[in-house]
């Protein structure tokens, strides 16, 4: 009788705790994530403030993935890890104090990384010791530079990483892990490169400063999806987003020029010979540009123009650039340089449109999602968007994604996993992972 | 820097009513509108003061522990348990005819009729939205009441209220990996009435209506303190802030039946106001381009709760009670926050009260909530997950008849 009364206690409060579980996770249907290889470029592989870092690497949207799929089979996952935080080739950005040379103040900018000095040796072939590698983002490269042979003499991070790194193509490299799923996010080199020179790309041949002709693209892109898919390995592709809309171009906005009257009517006499061609006003007015299709070779910028991020603050503060000197054409994106950009964007995104169609694997319209950033996303109760620095999507160079901005875009792709084979693999805890790191 | 700081969704739901202010009444479901028991029915029905012969002193006080598990949808592996706190919600009455046989009866009851609180691990999921909350009130209520005849009477009490609010959560802007933090508390003031009327149609038949009114609780002057980093502490300033809360109106109708000389039922339906609980507003008193006065949608609806209770005469000395109701939540879809992950709650109860000679009663009591796991989300913070709550609430009290 007394057990009765221990029992039925125990019973009472154990009725008192909550006892829901969380789903167990599934794999779904006719996929293996055992070796799972992602495919790409500097996005893939976790390049952020201007560099490729370690902590970067391990933050990547890969390494996200493959750490979520070891809920459902996921095997190890290898990443060409850099020894260091410093930043490979070059120092990394961070948010620190900054005086320009006419301000008159220090203001909250990114500045170089000072810390140690430690990514020596990062040039050295770590294949036979820490690979295959199963992240396969490649910083640099185009989609067409896949079926270059040898490309691992023309970029470090290749020839860091390949296992033959002299005369392979990276389009065979990218088969060594032996995929069993993989993620494939190519193209964007194709016209970012265009796009952050102000489209004055080198005339010199190999030159990556140039959209890419939309054939090469096609067979190269068919080239890298098909040699991942010979053993049936299951994927998904994602597009590539509109560049003209991320930080790097967005951020110096087009009409930021702010005069006084009484310098506004300084700069209307200077210009006076050009019968009003350029004007200035009090308040916000739009910068002064190179344009070498306008008789004066000069213009005002216009709407839907844009000033990249790469221009030098002090040349527009201290001497006159956008008003008594135009700004050079390889810090603007003009109306003409802007449909290049979005005809070769929509281009390569139909092609790449109809080769998830083809394969019937799912697609991730990472330029869609992208796009939603500029309205803003929340994700438990914290909010991104595009805006530079303080969005926290986009890291310090304005053209990356922070840890976080990286966990979103891992996100999407787990719900198309999730959607494409009836799978409920767990979503990443964005917040779980750095955003924008202030002093 | 936009509105970094989305507003806090400090809610109260159906939990947040505690509809704790008596110890005979919550034994019984919480019916307590048409039988005045003792001093308590000050607060569920003023008018029933006059039919008190005597005058009566009573104190309760409740131990409430409320355990909330959160779990990651749609598809996750992550989950969280709220931190074990007890809550000992308390009641205070006084009053009774102002002297032998007098139509007119005085009385003043000192009760918390609206308090919740929860905390979550400073490191969790939702810690963007809310880390602990914690809110109590305190009414005073000086009550007059006034018995025509045998068969009615009536009562209204003045509600002067007081309540204080804490406020912390996590904000996303980090140095070091480490996450900033807002701290918001203050003092709320307000005030309200409490009427009714108390009708005894029989010896075995009684009635009872009731109206407590919404009470805007104002605080005047919070503080919030921000914990940023240093190069964004301009940006934060230390700063007072003004909320308005508005408490709903509550109407109740009640019906009291002797079935024998030992066996009692009651029923009680009150009507809740809560579409009252339309936004929560803060205005700051220093505002920077990242700390902008926020207003943050709730959008509450009304509820009608249900309520029946039985007692039993054992003996002379004892009385037993059973009793449940049934409390919908006002929460809508799309606006479940970790801050109160309300659902509708179906509430047993049962008690005794003994009584070792005419003038002392010592009542226990004992509720256990059921929570039905509700599935949602904040659309406002795009959180959402499953919640789970069980509530066990055991309380005691003394009643002394003079």
């Amino acid at each position: 009788m007394k057990k009765l009364y221990i029992l039925g206690l125990m019973a009472f409060v154990a009725s008192c705790k909550p006892n829901i579980e969380p789903e167990k996770p599934t794999k779904g249907d006719g996929v293996d994530f055992s070796s799972y290889v992602a495919v790409g470029n500097s996005l893939t592989a976790g390049y952020a403030d201007n560099s490729l870092y370690r902590s970067g690497q391990e933050n990547s949207y890969p390494s996200m993935l493959a750490e979520q799929f070891k809920t459902v089979g996921g095997g190890v996952f290898r990443q060409p890890l850099l020894p260091g935080e410093y930043g490979y080739p070059s120092a990394k950005l961070v948010l620190g104090s900054r005086q320009g040379l006419c301000d008159t103040a220090a203001s909250l900018a990114p500045i170089p990384y000072t810390g140690a000095l430690d990514t020596v040796g990062s040039s050295i072939n770590i294949f036979n010791t820490a690979g295959p590698f199963n992240n396969m983002g490649i910083p640099g490269i185009r989609c067409i530079d896949f079926v270059i042979p040898g490309y691992g003499f023309l970029n470090p991070y290749a020839r860091r990483m390949f296992a033959s790194p002299t005369g392979s193509r990276p389009v065979d490299e990218v088969v060594v892990a032996k995929p069993t799923f993989f993620t494939l996010w190519i193209g964007s080199n194709d016209v970012l490169g265009y796009a952050t020179s102000g489209g004055e790309g080198p005339t010199a041949p190999g030159g990556t400063n140039k959209i890419s002709d939309v054939d090469q693209f096609n067979a190269a892109y068919d080239s890298v999806l098909s040699n991942l898919r010979r053993k049936g390995a299951q994927g998904v592709l994602l597009n590539i987003p509109d560049v003209t809309s991320i930080p790097f171009c967005t951020t110096i906005p087009a009409k930021g020029l702010m005069l006084s009257k009484n310098d506004a009517n300084l700069l209307n006499n200077a210009y006076n010979s050009l019968n009003g061609f350029i004007r200035f006003n009090e308040g916000a007015n739009y910068f002064i540009i190179e344009d070498s299709s306008v008789p004066t070779k000069f213009r005002h910028i216009q709407e839907g123009e844009y000033i990249l991020l790469s221009t030098p603050q002090d040349s527009i503060k201290c001497k006159g650039w956008g008003t008594k000197k135009p700004i050079p054409g390889k810090y603007v994106l003009t109306g003409n340089e802007v449909t290049k950009i979005k005809t070769a964007t929509a281009a390569f995104n139909n092609i790449i449109y109809l080769m998830a169609r083809r394969e019937s694997l799912a697609m991730v319209d990472m330029n869609s999602y992208l796009k939603t950033l500029q309205t803003g996303i929340t994700f438990n109760g914290a909010g991104f968007n595009a805006n530079f620095v303080s969005g926290g999507a986009f890291s310090l160079d304005g053209v990356h994604l922070t840890p976080r901005g990286y966990a979103l875009v891992a996100n999407q792709i787990l719900m198309a996993i999730n959607n494409k084979y009836k799978s409920t693999i767990p979503l990443v805890d964005v917040n779980k992972y750095k955003g924008i790191q202030f002093p | 820097m936009g509105s970094l700081l989305l507003s806090t969704a400090m809610a109260y739901g159906a939990a947040f009513q505690l509809n704790l202010q008596g110890v005979r009444q919550l034994a019984q479901g919480g019916t307590g509108t048409a039988v005045p028991w003792d001093a308590s029915t000050i607060f569920y029905n003023p008018g029933g003061l006059s039919a008190l012969k005597n005058v009566n002193a009573y104190c309760s006080v409740q131990f409430l522990s409320a355990n909330t598990r959160y779990v990651e949808t749609p598809t996750g592996s992550y989950s969280a348990d709220s931190k074990a706190k007890t809550y000992t919600p308390f009641n205070f009455y006084v009053g009774g005819p102002v002297r032998y046989k007098s139509k007119l009866s005085l009385g003043l009851g000192v009760y918390t009729p609206f308090g919740t609180g929860i905390k979550w691990d400073d490191n969790w999921r939702g810690r963007y939205v809310i880390q602990d909350i914690q809110l109590q009130s305190v009414f005073f209520q000086p009550t007059a009441s006034y018995r025509f005849n045998d068969v009615i009477s009536v009562g209204a009490g003045f509600v002067i209220a007081t309540g204080n609010v804490k406020i912390q959560k996590a904000i996303p802007l980090q140095s070091g990996g480490q996450d900033g933090m807002a701290e918001l508390k203050g003092n709320a003031m307000g005030y309200g009435y409490n009427i009714g009327v108390h009708l005894r149609a029989s010896d075995n038949i009684q009635f009872g209506i009731s109206y407590r009114s919404g009470v805007k609780m104002k605080v005047k002057r919070g503080y919030a303190n921000f914990t940023v980093p240093s190069s964004l502490s301009g940006s934060f300033p230390y700063t007072a802030f003004k909320s308005d809360i508005n408490l709903p109106q509550v109407v109740s109708a009640g019906i009291g039946v002797k079935v024998t000389e030992r066996l009692g039922l009651q029923a009680d339906a009150n009507f809740v106001g809560w579409s009252s609980y339309d936004s929560l507003i803060f205005d700051y008193e220093t505002n920077t381009a990242s700390l902008t006065d926020t207003r943050s949608p709730r959008r509450y609806k009304n509820t009608l709760i249900v309520r029946l209770g039985a007692n039993y005469l054992i003996g002379q000395k004892w009385t037993v009670m059973l009793g449940a109701a049934y409390d919908p939540t006002p929460v809508r879809d799309g606006y479940l926050s970790p801050d109160l992950p309300d659902n509708d709650h179906i509430m047993t109860t049962g008690g005794f009260v003994f009584k070792p000679n005419k003038k002392l009663a010592i009542m226990g009591v004992l509720e256990y909530v059921f929570t039905p796991v509700r599935e949602g989300s904040l659309n406002e913070a795009q959180f959402s997950g499953r919640y789970q709550t069980k509530i066990i609430n055991p309380g005691i009290g003394l009643n002394y008849e003079f």
